[in-house]
């Protein structure tokens, strides 16, 4: 296993997380995209720094994950004031403003 | 020792303050904690005015230059005028939550102060999380509003991306280089790979989303036709002048020009940008979204002064930033005050305002003029010294696009000033009602808008001064286009 491998395994993630970021209807697929995309980002920075045998990826990766859950939090909440508001949780449903 | 940090440390301080004093203060009682949290802000003011607080912390990830002291000076100022708008709208639309949404316009604040300090990408991207979270949450803070909440899920949205592309950008810097650490005297070997190139253009579109530049500016109007309108007002310049601040620090210190050359990137980025911010303006009929793109625009012309890649062109940015700064949140706090009275952010909602408040109308009319680019006002010297920079750097081509797009800009502008002073309107019945608060900053802003366009030197030198820390660490300027024209061998 080389570097190239995890970072082939890294964008390949991110990828499908971007492709799911754009095709999901439903807005909590949408979340779990971005979560891929996330996810894909750490594991290439936890990937490079093995590789590089130093520490710092991980660090990187822990404040990384960090993050990602406040992110995830609001992001939920958000979610639910708009089910609340308008009945719905599908993003083409969500764009009432034009122009 | 703590002098470099000394301005968020006293800032974290008062948000622990505002948030006990949110515990324990009954209902009614509220606004207590926006008046503590001005008082804050312009005490703050007042110790990066007076104090020298330059110096490095944190194993040189942390520096407080002149250019950072001088964008926070920006951000407090911002923050305050947001504040004393946002106290009459809070008492009226958010009553009892008052004290978090001061909490969260600062917790923003420690965001961006971090930003713009911060040599170091981990750092970068802690402080970036810290202000762009609590604006998601802002966006959405009209809990009755659907619209709102709309706005919010776009920002927070294309905000996650951007933060997920900006994580993979610093993993792949990371490999490029070795070192998320940068500094104007570290020749960064390994940026010019194939790899390094990646990790550049990914961590630009990360920023590009914050600064809202032209190929990410979708969420922009959605988002500010929802989100309450005094934070709109902070929204619409204070993120974007951060984004900026870390797009100067990174682009001019952490890349060799003589290797690495972005100009020509910028010099589109910038075109676009301008066309699209202008061009969509045009149609709106909401006032909101109209200065929504109007502010697109704006960022265009401020990357303008980017592209030229000179010394000028940064200190004409950041005299882009103070007059974009007064002109665009004074414009927003009297959509606000027009929206208190009308309930409506549309465009006929101007109809005769010159003869329910002469006051209002005459300081929309200078906002709007300013935005406009007319003499003299603080915005006239602001387009004339960006394109004084631009020119001087051999960008004619995008001088000539930019004074076209500016009598564009002067349609739609005008179009609002025709609502305002000729079109008599249906119903004259409702008179406006003008709170103190609001007409003070209002007032601040429509002085400062005056004054400065008759005496712009004062902001220059302040620009000159912020520039300067760049000049005196080392930082080569790229010049101009035949520098990018020679280094891509033509």
């Amino acid at each position: 296993m080389s570097l190239y491998h995890i970072l082939f395994l890294s964008f390949l993630v991110f990828s499908i997380g971007l492709f799911g970021v754009l095709s999901r209807r439903h807005v909590v697929g949408i979340l779990i995209g971005i979560e891929l995309m996330f996810n894909a980002a750490n594991l290439a920075i936890v990937g490079i720094a093995w590789s590089m045998g130093v520490l710092t990826g991980q660090i990187i990766a822990l404040f990384g994950i960090a993050i990602t859950a406040a992110e995830v939090a609001v992001g939920l909440a958000l979610f639910l004031l708009v089910e609340r508001l308008t009945n719905t949780v599908y993003a083409d449903k969500i764009d009432t403003m034009r122009g | 020792m703590f002098k470099p940090i000394l301005l968020e440390s006293i800032l974290l301080i008062g948000i622990l303050v505002v948030f006990f004093m949110d515990l324990f203060l009954p209902k009614s009682k509220k606004i207590i904690s926006g008046i503590f949290t001005l008082f804050l802000l312009l005490l703050l003011i007042l110790i990066s005015v007076t104090m020298d607080t330059k110096g490095l912390m944190f194993a040189n990830s942390f520096v407080n230059d002149s250019f950072s002291i001088t964008l926070k000076q920006i951000f407090l100022l911002a923050t305050a005028i947001a504040t004393l708008g946002s106290i009459s709208h809070a008492e009226r639309l958010l009553k009892g939550r008052e004290g978090e949404y001061y909490l969260l316009l600062l917790f923003s604040l420690v965001g961006m102060m971090v930003v713009v300090s911060s040599r170091e990408l981990l750092l970068l991207f802690v402080g970036f999380e810290l202000m762009s979270i609590p604006l998601y949450v802002l966006s959405g803070f009209s809990k009755e509003n659907p619209r709102s909440a709309e706005g919010a899920i776009k920002i927070f949205l294309f905000g996650t991306v951007s933060s997920a592309l900006l994580l993979l950008g610093i993993g792949i810097f990371f490999a490029a280089t070795g070192t998320t650490l940068w500094s104007p005297f570290s020749v960064l070997t390994g940026l010019t790979d194939p790899l390094g190139t990646l990790a550049l253009i990914i961590l630009l579109s990360g920023f590009g989303f914050k600064i809202a530049a032209f190929p990410f500016q979708f969420w922009v109007p959605d988002t500010y036709e929802g989100a309450p309108t005094p934070f709109v007002a902070f929204l619409s310049v204070a993120p974007k002048i951060a984004g900026f601040g870390i797009l100067f620090r990174f682009l001019f210190e952490a890349l060799d020009p003589l290797y690495i050359n972005w100009t020509l990137y910028a010099f589109w980025l910038a075109a676009l940008t301008m066309i699209v911010g202008n061009l969509l303006a045009l149609p709106q009929k909401n006032i909101k979204r109209l200065l929504a793109y109007s502010g697109i625009a704006h960022i265009g012309y401020i990357l303008l002064g980017l592209a030229s890649g000179s010394q000028l062109g940064l200190e004409m940015s950041v005299f882009y930033f103070v007059a974009y700064l007064f002109s665009n949140m004074g414009a927003f706090l009297v959509v606000e005050v027009v929206n208190r009275s009308n309930g409506s952010d549309e465009l006929d909602s101007f109809k005769n305002l010159s003869g329910r408040s002469p006051f209002l109308s005459l300081a929309m009319l200078v906002f709007l003029l300013s935005l406009g680019g007319i003499p003299f006002l603080v915005g006239f010297w602001a387009k004339l010294y960006i394109f004084l920079a631009a020119a001087n750097s051999g960008y004619f081509s995008l001088v000539f696009l930019g004074a076209l797009m500016t009598v564009v800009a002067l349609f739609y502008y005008l179009n609002v000033a025709r609502r305002i002073y000729i079109d008599k309107g249906t119903d004259e019945s409702k008179p406006i009602t003008l709170p103190l608060s609001l007409a003070v900053s209002i007032g601040i802003c429509a002085l400062l808008v005056i004054l400065l366009g008759f005496y712009p030197e004062g902001i220059v030198t302040f620009s000159q001064k912020a520039i300067s820390s760049f000049a005196d660490s080392g930082v080569l300027f790229q010049n101009s286009l035949h520098h990018a024209l020679s280094s891509m061998g033509m």
